[in-house]
């Protein structure tokens, strides 16, 4: 479904935007980015833009726990302050239902004839997170970060216990087994945990759970958007879930990213279910033990295929944004291939095929032919407004279960009676 | 003529200007800060958003009732209050007992006790999240090295021990204020009816029972009043530590409002939950101040 012409297309368009625009120098975007790596490529970009141009780019960056609440509160009281906000794309189903976004393609249209953005060579599974309704629906927003869950793994120790890489859920219980029991007096003369894996409540249980979830044939919603994650798939895999924790850090059930990269990085616990932005750490002398031992692949599967949660970073423009021309100019221009090399060189993976096949990226980053694969197998959190909200309550019961006050059982049934309520308040 | 006329004379009118000049900065203040949101929190605690349009009603207060988790968050609330206040009014006022009597180094021991009183809420929180991590942290750490065996002393991620890890924290970091107030109330107490008292042949305890704790009592009132509010409203260190976790363990009101209104924008559910905490905290207040003071006066 890539279409290099239009690719092409997008590329000397993109070009335009930046090096051709000779308009007065008055012109001026405001950019709400996250702080982080993320952020940080994109306000570089528009630096290098303010500096062919002369456009006055105003980036200003909010941590991700406040980023949310800020683009939400402004694009509702409709000011009209922002030109292009970044958004985590579990946000992007209530921005674009509550009609807060510029959809894109009458833009696209209006700059230069019918434009297949479908077909550029943005990944399928990331293009179509900007849609709403998800896949099928209008273009509101471009990605811009690619990140999709990897499965970590230390090859040193499956080498040492002979154990063969894990590829369903089934190997990677095998193995947490043995490597717990045979490592009892591992580094640090405590042991080496077979598995580790954040169950605080909220997103962390949430993002963890999720793999297993589908893997076993979980669902959280039936066609016609009722909830059914009691149904046995769905408890099945949250007993599995608990099962792996008895090899995993005592107290993972409080667990969040920081404590799993922790035990990771200080090789004391073996596997887990992670972003990519923590890849480069382990090849950090001054923060890992472990460095040259882990090996990052895709999910693991088991009734199906394994599929990793999606998580990537969009760019859209507000609906009240005073500089919709302009702003989207910036959005096509930020995106080419070109400019997404750039942010991948700067820490991000991309959404670009192009880019991920890219020799010289690919040689500094070894496992992009794997986050290239993982991505194009992902699925997305549930396409729902209420997503925060649902996802809450639902790793709220994950924690539970997994701390010991609920039986899986009891959980998902009460997880689901709780979602049941939300989408009632919603109709 | 009129006294009316009079009144509003030139001279008179004068005369009223200058105060209401003076006091026009503090009521424009006060109006836009304070009375202007106080009444558009009510309006939005009457509002529901529905696929419809915005709707006028008593839902959001209708909705508390049945919702398991504001219940639940609000018990936890209630016992975290109550457990912290208890324990930092009897350190406290241990303390401030202690160190009233002159012993050696009392301006050390108070200089180091309120250490924890100078650090942020948010600090506090880090430093002991980070003590009391199960595999890293310093408590576990140095039970260890005493040959305990820490395997199941999770703290923060047990159902059992995480709220009574927030408690301590809180604890840890208030006492100070309770012990610094009851002292002050302590060295403001005169010295005549501990006189009386000792020549009336009065116990060390009549005398403490008697004369130190009707004398004390504005001063715990105020230290009572300020902690149980301030308890009821907890926010920072418990989001620090545990983000409510783990499940719902230690999710008090404040959290819950919080994720409600920033997290899953319903700002008509949070401000209704924020008024009934604000009616539970006033009743609470009213009560302390009258049980407190009636004594008093009689």
């Amino acid at each position: 479904m890539r279409l290099t012409i239009s690719l092409a297309l997008l590329l000397l368009v993109g070009f335009s935007s930046c090096t051709r625009n000779q308009q007065p120098p008055k012109q001026q975007l405001t950019i709400a980015v996250v702080s982080g790596v993320e952020g940080e490529a994109l306000k570089q970009a528009a630096l290098d833009c303010e500096a062919e141009t002369g456009i006055h780019i105003d980036v200003v960056a909010f941590p991700y726990a406040n980023l949310f609440e800020k683009e939400l509160i402004d694009l509702k009281a409709r000011t009209g302050a922002y030109d292009l906000i970044m958004l985590d794309d579990p946000w992007f189903p209530r921005f674009a239902s509550e009609q807060l976004l510029t959809e894109l393609t009458p833009w696209l249209q209006k700059r230069r004839g019918p434009i297949p953005l479908g077909g550029v060579d943005f990944l399928d599974s990331s293009l179509s997170l900007c849609r709403h309704p998800y896949q099928t629906g209008a273009l509101y927003a471009l990605p811009y970060v690619g990140n999709s869950q990897l499965f970590f793994y230390r090859k040193d120790l499956f080498e040492k216990h002979s154990l063969k890489a894990p590829e369903t859920w089934n190997d990677v219980l095998a193995a947490a087994k043995t490597i717990y029991e045979k490592e009892s007096t591992g580094a640090n003369g405590g042991r080496i945990y077979g598995y580790v894996m954040r169950a605080a409540q909220g997103n962390a249980a949430v993002a963890d759970f999720m793999p297993i979830f589908w893997a076993f044939g979980g669902e959280m919603f039936d066609p016609d958007g009722k909830p059914m994650v009691n149904k046995p798939e769905g408890i099945a895999a949250l007993e599995f879930m608990i099962e792996l924790g008895k090899y995993s850090p005592p107290g993972y059930a409080s667990f969040n990213a920081d404590d799993v990269g922790a035990h990771l990085l200080q090789g004391t616990a073996a596997m887990s279910i992670n972003w990519p932005a923590w890849i480069s750490s382990f090849s950090d002398p001054a923060k890992s033990k472990v460095i040259g031992k882990m090996e990052f692949t895709t999910m693991p599967s088991g009734k199906n295929f394994g599929s990793p949660e999606i998580g990537n970073w969009l760019i859209a423009v507000p609906r009240d944004s005073r500089n919709t021309q302009l702003a989207v100019d910036f959005l096509l221009w930020a995106t080419t291939d070109e400019q997404m090399k750039k942010s991948a060189e700067r820490g991000n993976p991309p959404t670009r095929d192009s880019v991920f096949r890219d020799p010289e990226l690919v040689a500094k980053n070894p496992s992009y032919p794997v986050q290239l694969r993982s991505l194009e197998s992902s699925r997305p959190r549930p396409r729902t407004p209420y997503w925060n909200e649902i996802e809450n309550a639902f790793g709220i019961f994950i924690s539970k279960a997994n701390s010991g006050t609920l039986s899986p059982a009891e959980a998902m049934n009460q997880a689901n009676a709780e979602i049941e309520k939300i989408l009632q308040r919603a109709k | 003529m009129p006294k009316s006329r009079r009144f509003f004379s030139a001279q008179n009118r004068r005369e009223l200007l200058l105060p209401a000049l003076f006091i026009a900065p503090a009521l424009a203040v006060l109006l836009a800060l304070s009375i202007y949101p106080l009444i558009y929190s009510v309006t939005v605690s009457l509002q529901q958003e529905t696929p419809g349009g915005t709707v006028w009603s008593f839902g959001n207060f209708a909705r508390l009732v049945s919702d398991s988790f504001f219940l639940t968050a609000m018990a936890h609330t209630f016992v975290y209050a109550a457990a912290a206040l208890t324990c930092e009014f009897l350190l406290g006022l241990g303390l401030a007992l202690l160190l009233n009597s002159q012993i050696r180094g009392r301006g050390v021991f108070r200089a180091s006790l309120l250490v924890p009183m100078m650090l942020p809420a948010v600090v506090a929180g880090v430093v002991w999240r980070l003590m009391l991590n199960p595999n890293f942290g310093a408590i576990n750490g140095t039970l260890k090295r005493f040959g305990v065996n820490t395997e199941s002393l999770t703290w923060t991620a047990s159902p059992k021990l995480a709220m009574l890890s927030v408690i301590a924290v809180d604890v840890w970091q208030w006492t100070p204020f309770v012990f610094l107030v009851l002292l002050a109330g302590l060295q403001a107490i005169p010295q005549e009816p501990y006189e009386a008292a000792l020549i009336d042949g009065s116990s060390r305890w009549q005398t403490f029972w008697h004369v130190t704790l009707p004398l004390l009592k504005p001063s715990i009132l105020i230290v009572l009043l300020l902690r149980t509010m301030d308890l009821l409203r907890v926010f920072d260190q418990i989001f620090i530590l545990t983000e409510g976790g783990p499940g719902f363990a230690t999710e008090t009101i404040s959290l819950y409002i919080y994720r409600t209104a920033f997290r899953f924008f319903d700002f008509g559910y949070a401000a209704a939950m924020s008024f009934v905490l604000l009616a539970l905290t006033n009743v609470i207040s009213a009560i302390y101040i009258k049980f407190l003071q009636a004594k008093e006066v009689s």
